[in-house]
């Protein structure tokens, strides 16, 4: 499984640093083009604030649509960060190792840009200052502490501060070596955020001791966060297909799926567009791809279980609603495609060891997770609120108009530009678990094969 | 070996006894029902000690996982237990009314021949899964021995003489029988949790419930092993094999399992108790603040805080005494559960009430059943057949697998590193 490489240390820098200490090709035409979307998309958002939510498609019943769809999308793709690093971690996987630095960015961006989601699906955000300090005291006007929603944002709030930091620590040894490769402002910059760090053995056991902690503390949060953003639906008995108990577990192996698809699209990328081909190997492809096909096939027995309990009671509304979902043009479509894009063609496709090896089939099947995930939001929410309802006399369906799926693309061009941005300042392979891993492992005899070895920590 | 024998003994007759009395009090199977539920748990989750690891490539599964595999054999005993328990179990169609079902309109007997028939399966692809993992030590076991033992290893070890074909596929057997097996598992806890108490109580509709009884099961299995390589350890004088290695990593397993309780619990509760709709407050009722209180707090204390704060300090995950200490107070918290969980399922269980949408507060119960002298009986009784089962086998079976050790001794040496000497383990593909 661990087709290893013998690399020198000045190798390791010189391959892992070619982003950091000269600027590729391809780098400022990519973001030229990703920071015009930026641009073009929050001149959208701006719009929006100016001409108010009737701009996008939402109205009754339907009040949460692709905003908190998207939300919720962003949160589930955070999850990646932790799941590569802690866990994997915390059980000592070897091929953990290229991947962690890329998750755990990909977990802080994302989060970054969930958090933004509620705020404009409140139509005029500086609103959300009241919430935080209410504004008539005389009448107790208070957040409602005991309500999901308020727990939200403290949850994400934990989680990416955590994030942060959990990246920051990893981050140290690396930023030391670009201190000790950098002139002038930049060696400043640099040196400020090293924090004095030589390397010296305390240093690394401080270091060391510091990640398996944060890692260990992570955990809790990482479970929380989404089953908080579930509870959001869940707690509503009012809604049809909402109210159900295995909406927690159920969103958090949805989002490890989505997540973990995300950092392989990210290795994809990293290896083509860095040429990182001695560090980003076949072999962790693999190694994802069977992870991915235990976490699919979890998530897909939560669906079973939410499905099937929806039509045990036998009610009525949650018939009506599962129809509408699953039956009735044009979620029915999107149902199909949900269930393809999110479990059939890419679990088909990484059964084959032959195919999950293979980088652009992986690159394209975990798109293609995303695409399924990011429907399976929307039709949990949308459905759910468009069912017709007493006093309810509007029966136009709910569709995004443009300008929501200008912003929802504009999520997508803002990290992609956040990360590439850090790219450009910060290695995005860790170098010190690169050179940890060349010591870590070996090779023995036995027979007449040669087996990978690891040193067990 | 003679104690646990008469005690099965007593246990069978004491079945027996229990079917004489009838199938129609549905309320007097409600502690069968949760010693079934038990053995599901405590002899069907075991091996997973062995499945997991080796799928996940972990090298310190290797003089653990025959141990564990071996628990397979004890489902001979939950499979006696289940056949009455299907013959009590109410039909799909009650006063001529369909009850509400997984099943929806199928046949009104699909339940209980599919259930018996999972249990079956179960037991057969767990004895495949044994075989499968033991054939190099029968293929030993053929070499090194004579008469009966001999003839013994030769029928069951196949032919095996160890060329490079037998190891790939005996591999490729050993990671599919393992996830079917673990999958097959996982079904059963499905059927098993919505057929015989979900589906008893009218108004009760928890989509997480299957899962957070298959996760508490292999909570119990796990806990199962860790007593059982105690006792192996000590009393079959294997410390050379069984180190503090397994223990340490089986703890953290315990752990993990032990939050998994809480965190499926409090993921139904949490909704429950938000949605204060009639429905919400009765499930309530039923599963935490009724009649069970007192054994839902019981099974709460010793599923989850208990081991979870003790579990947490490093010292004790490296002392099997009090590890095998943490495991028996588990498995108490695990019957504890399985009491509250299906005694008042079948006790609230009336053809009338199947069909209401909830059941009214004032229609629950206010006192909780005790277990009668059968009940009593029959509990020792089909662990003692498991456990009589083992015994049996492991004249047979060898309890640490040789080819796996040898593998471990083949792929695991200790390497100069530095100023130091570390351990390596080789991970061949």
């Amino acid at each position: 499984m661990q087709q290893r490489r013998k690399l020198g240390q000045k190798q390791i820098n010189r391959e892992l640093l070619n982003g950091n200490l000269q600027t590729p090709k391809w780098y400022i035409p990519v973001m030229i083009v990703l920071g015009s979307g930026v641009l073009f998309g929050l001149g959208t958002i701006f719009y929006m604030f100016n001409r108010g939510l009737g701009v996008t498609g939402l109205a009754r019943p339907v009040y949460w649509g692709l905003f908190i769809t998207t939300f919720v999308f962003w949160v589930g793709i955070s999850h990646a960060g932790i799941m590569i690093s802690a866990i994997l971690r915390l059980t000592q996987a070897e091929w953990r190792r290229p991947v962690t630095r890329a998750a755990e960015l990909l977990t802080v961006f994302s989060l970054l840009t969930a958090l933004m989601f509620p705020l404009m699906h409140a139509g005029r955000p500086w609103r959300i200052a009241y919430w935080l300090i209410p504004y008539d005291w005389a009448r107790g006007i208070w957040p409602n502490v005991r309500s999901p929603l308020f727990w939200d944002p403290i949850a994400i709030g934990t989680y990416l501060i955590g994030s942060t930091l959990f990246l920051f620590v990893a981050l140290i040894p690396d930023i030391a070596i670009l201190r000790d490769r950098t002139k002038g402002v930049a060696n400043k910059i640099y040196s400020m955020l090293a924090l004095g760090w030589r390397g010296n053995p305390r240093q690394w056991q401080l270091q060391t001791v510091a990640g398996v902690l944060l890692s260990a503390l992570m955990l809790p949060i990482f479970v929380s966060v989404h089953s908080i953003v579930s509870w959001d639906f869940a707690v509503a008995p009012a809604v049809e297909g909402w109210h159900s108990t295995i909406f927690a577990p159920y969103f958090v192996i949805g989002a490890v799926h989505s997540g973990v698809s995300a950092v392989v699209t990210m290795m994809c990328l990293m290896r083509w567009l860095w040429k990182w081909n001695n560090f980003i190997r076949p072999e962790h492809f693999d190694a994802l791809a069977r992870l991915l096909i235990i976490v699919a096939t979890a998530w897909l027995a939560f669906t079973f279980l939410e499905l099937t309990f929806s039509l045990y009671g036998r009610d009525a509304p949650e018939v009506a609603l599962r129809e509408l979902q699953i039956f009735t043009w044009p979620w029915n479509l999107l149902f199909i495609i949900f269930l393809l894009t999110g479990y059939v063609i890419p679990v088909g496709c990484w059964l084959f060891k032959k195919l999950r090896s293979n980088i652009a089939v992986m690159f394209w099947t975990s798109i293609l997770v995303n695409i399924g995930m990011w429907l399976e939001r929307f039709l949990i929410i949308v459905p759910g609120l468009s069912r017709k309802q007493i006093f309810v006399y509007t029966w136009e369906g709910y569709w995004p108009s443009p300008v929501e799926w200008i912003i929802l693309a504009w999520s997508f061009a803002w990290v992609s530009f956040l990360m590439l941005l850090f790219a450009r300042f910060f290695p995005l392979v860790p170098l010190f678990e690169a050179k940890e891993s060349q010591v870590f492992t070996t090779e023995m005899k036995v027979g007449r094969a040669t087996v990978p070895m690891v040193i067990r920590e | 070996m003679v104690i646990f024998g008469i005690l099965a003994l007593v246990g069978i007759v004491s079945i027996i006894l229990k079917i004489s009395q009838g199938f129609d009090t549905k309320s007097a199977w409600g502690y069968y029902a949760a010693i079934v539920s038990v053995l599901l748990g405590i002899f069907g989750a075991a091996p997973l000690v062995a499945i997991a690891p080796t799928i996940a490539k972990a090298d310190w599964h290797r003089p653990v996982s025959r141990i564990a595999t071996m628990f397979t054999l004890a489902g001979l005993s939950t499979v006696i237990m289940t056949i009455p328990l299907i013959f009590a179990l109410p039909p799909l169609v009650v006063n001529g009314l369909r009850r509400r079902s997984i099943w929806f309109d199928a046949n009104i007997y699909t339940p209980h021949v599919f259930f018996g028939l999972a249990v079956i399966g179960l037991f057969l692809i767990g004895l495949s899964l044994l075989w499968v993992t033991s054939i190099p030590d029968f293929a030993a076991m053929r070499d090194h021995s004579n008469g009966w033992k001999q003839r013994l290893g030769k029928t069951l070890s196949r032919g095996f003489v160890g060329t490079d074909g037998q190891w790939v596929s005996l591999r490729a057997r050993v990671g599919m029988m393992g996830t079917f097996y673990f999958m097959f598992l996982i079904f059963v806890h499905i059927l098993y949790s919505v057929n015989f108490s979900l589906e008893l109580v009218a108004g009760w509709k928890d989509a997480i419930y299957p899962m957070y009884h298959a996760v508490t099961g292999i909570q119990a299995g796990i806990a199962t092993t860790v007593i059982a390589l105690f006792l192996f350890r000590k009393y079959w004088k294997l410390e050379e094999f069984i180190r503090i290695d397994q223990f340490w990593a089986l703890s953290k397993l315990m752990f993990a399992t032990t939050i998994f309780w809480f965190y499926f619990f409090i993921c139904a509760f949490i909704i429950f108790w938000y949605g204060r709709t009639e429905i919400n407050i009765m499930t309530i009722k039923i599963l935490v603040n009724g009649p069970y209180m007192p054994v839902f707090i019981g099974a709460f204390l010793l599923s989850f805080i208990v081991p979870w704060w003790i579990i947490i300090w490093n010292p004790v995950r490296k002392n099997p005494r009090m590890l095998t200490l943490i495991a028996s107070i588990i498995l108490v918290g695990h019957v504890l559960d399985r009491i509250r969980l299906y005694v008042i399922s079948w006790q609230v269980y009336s053809d009338e009430m199947i069909h209401n949408r909830y059941i009214p507060l004032d229609q629950i119960p206010t006192q909780m059943l005790s277990p009668g002298i059968l009940d009593i009986l029959i509990f020792f009784g089909s662990i003692s057949l498991g456990i009589f089962i083992i015994l049996l086998a492991s004249r047979m079976i060898p309890l640490v697998s040789i080819w796996e050790t040898h593998q471990s001794i083949l792929l695991t040496k200790h390497i100069k590193f530095h100023r130091t000497e570390v351990y390596a383990v080789g991970k061949p593909d």
